[in-house]
């Protein structure tokens, strides 16, 4: 029953995103990238913040360190993105456990506060650190991916890599969260004297929280620099950092079905609301309020809400 | 033999003594009381025996190693378990879950192995009806032996409670008293109870020790603690110790 789960999210990611990648024109396909990439930096998140509580605002800064590791790796250093990719990932999930351990000894707005600064002292260095990152310019000419003769340089084809790799992370999130390691998470974010009490080392699982998160953080920014094929420090400033968090909380904290559905959510909606000009954003900040509000487990919460509501009927109507 | 040795623990919150000098031993197996007043500082010597708090003096050995400065987890590791006054479920998990996260404590288990066990937990506490339930959703009474459940998964050599029957109904206090006593006839368990209720401490407690403004001013059977012209005045109060002549 329980493998099913992970199964099913795999199944379902590839099922439905296989289909719109059949069905929808080039613009709306790079869009759906765009959330898939999203997706795979927002599930991560889900770990240090849906499970482990440990509000950060950051996120962005490693999912850049991951686009920017396999950009300098594959065009100053000739390297191969294949080889890259699991490099980069290596590099942003040592570097989130180094900072881990002097970070994760603040709490709630503190913490919050400290990462927003990494955030930005990332930001600073990519800025100024010209030589090795091109400063402002960014860095250009990122190699495509490809396996053989196919390269993955359209968007349809660069989509079908994209699920592919959502869906191996989707089910391993899924499969981590209801194992003893999410169940220790989310003890921590509870109560972390009553983990402690059931002998959990509530610093190292934060840690290994902080360093999940980064490391699907990393995998979705070198899924970024080979997707664009040039990175530039914009991309990776903290208000990127706010866009996880707001994904995330529309979706449904803690759920990753929410992390995929509000990464996609949030890609697309500024596109489909894009007649309301410039009152999107009080738009964005209304919705973002209400589903504060009302709505504080998100659309994944709102989901379970209807279908307990549908049991409710049912059982009366039958009775 | 000496499960657990504290000698001359003291701690100081600013100017008041929480704890004087308390030395206390419990033997595998055995069942102590710790009573005294609110305030006394029962609660702040079980937080400095799990680690939570630092003693401001003192020593503790648990299983013959010095645990003074041992990480809470790893005195729980060790065999130390323990529940909280005023109750601390994890509350995004469901009742089974909680029991789980204790029984996860052995590395070795299988997901199903730990299912199975604290189901099997919950099934002697009479709470299996309730695994799948939020923990939001039970009883007060309910909770606290959802709690202790959480502990006992931890499979602990030591169990410490913090009045565990506080807010409990007669009924769950018997129920409680009960499995303790069932669970302590099928393996060695040494429990350290602090408790208000007076008729659950003098049935169960093999020892008492009586804690007031921080020192230990009592310790021996239920009945010499029940005569202790000390005890009587201090904790049961002028008017008890009359009575009773
Ligand atoms: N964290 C703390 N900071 C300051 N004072 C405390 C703290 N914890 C307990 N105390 C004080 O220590 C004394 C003992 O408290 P406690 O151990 O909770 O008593 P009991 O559990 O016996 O009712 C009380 O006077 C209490 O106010
Ligand atoms: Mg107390």
């Amino acid at each position: 029953m329980r493998r099913y789960h992970s199964l099913l999210a795999a199944v379902a990611i590839l099922a439905l995103g296989g289909l719109l990648s059949l069905v929808l024109a080039d613009y709306r396909l790079r869009l759906l990238n765009v959330s898939v990439i999203s997706a795979i930096a927002v599930i991560g998140f889900n770990f240090a913040f849906g499970l482990a509580g440990l509000i950060s605002l950051g996120h962005a800064a490693f999912v850049g360190l991951g686009a920017y590791t396999l950009a300098i790796l594959s065009t100053a250093f000739g390297w191969s993105p294949w080889l890259a990719i699991p490099v980069a990932i290596l590099v942003t999930t040592l570097f989130a456990g180094l900072i881990g351990y002097p970070l994760l000894r603040l709490r709630g707005h503190y913490l919050a506060l400290a990462t927003l600064g990494l955030n930005v002292s990332f930001t600073i260095v990519v800025t100024n650190w010209i030589s090795l990152t091109g400063g402002t310019n960014g860095i250009s000419g990122i190699p495509e991916l490809r396996l053989g003769a196919f390269a993955f340089n359209d968007e349809r084809r660069f989509l079908w890599l994209g699920l592919v790799l959502l869906a191996l992370c989707a089910a391993f999130a899924v499969t981590l969260q209801r194992s003893r390691y999410g169940r220790a998470m989310m003890a921590v974010r509870d109560d972390e004297t009553a983990a402690r009490m059931t002998g959990i080392d509530v610093t190292r699982v934060k840690i290994t929280a902080l360093c999940l998160s980064a490391a699907f953080a990393a995998l979705s920014g070198t899924l970024f620099a080979t997707h664009v094929r040039f990175v530039a420090p914009e991309d990776f400033n903290y208000a990127h950092s706010i866009i996880y968090l707001a994904m995330l909380i529309v979706g449904g904290e803690g759920a990753v079905a929410g992390a995929v559905i509000g990464a996609a959510l949030l890609t697309f909606l500024p596109e489909w609301l894009r007649f309301l000009g410039d009152a999107y954003l009080a738009f964005f900040g209304l919705m973002l309020l209400a589903i504060l509000i009302f709505l504080p487990t998100g659309l994944v919460g709102l989901a379970a809400q209807l279908r307990r509501l549908g049991g409710h009927r049912e059982a009366e109507t039958t009775s | 033999m000496t499960l657990l040795h504290a000698t001359a623990i003291s701690k100081r919150y600013g100017g008041l003594m929480a704890l004087s000098e308390v030395d206390f031993r419990v033997a595998p197996g055995e069942f102590v009381a710790v009573i005294g007043p609110n305030g006394a500082g029962k609660s702040t010597f079980l937080n400095v025996l799990t680690g939570l708090t630092p003693p401001s003096a003192g020593r503790v050995l648990f299983d013959g190693r010095d645990v003074t400065r041992a990480p809470t987890h790893r005195r729980i590791r060790a065999g130390l378990g323990r529940t909280f006054q005023h109750g601390r479920l994890f509350a995004r998990l469901s009742v089974l879950e909680n029991v789980m996260t204790g029984a996860a404590i052995r590395t070795d288990r299988t997901e199903s192995q730990l299912r199975a066990l604290s189901l099997g937990m919950l099934d002697r506490m009479g709470l299996v009806g309730e695994a799948h339930r939020a923990v939001g959703s039970l009883s007060y009474g309910q909770r606290r032996m959802v709690e202790l459940c959480r502990a006992l998964a931890c499979g602990p050599k030591l169990l410490l409670l913090d009045e565990p029957a506080a807010g409990l109904n007669l009924g769950e206090v018997e129920q409680l008293m009960a499995r303790l006593t069932a669970l302590r006839a099928e393996q060695e368990l040494a429990v350290v109870l602090i408790e208000h209720n007076m008729g659950m401490v003098m049935r169960l407690a093999q020892r008492i020790l009586v804690l007031n403004f921080g020192c230990r001013i009592a310790e021996g059977s239920p009945a010499e603690v029940q005569s202790d012209p000390a005890v009587l005045s201090a904790y049961l109060g002028e008017g008890y110790g009359n009575a009773q002549h």
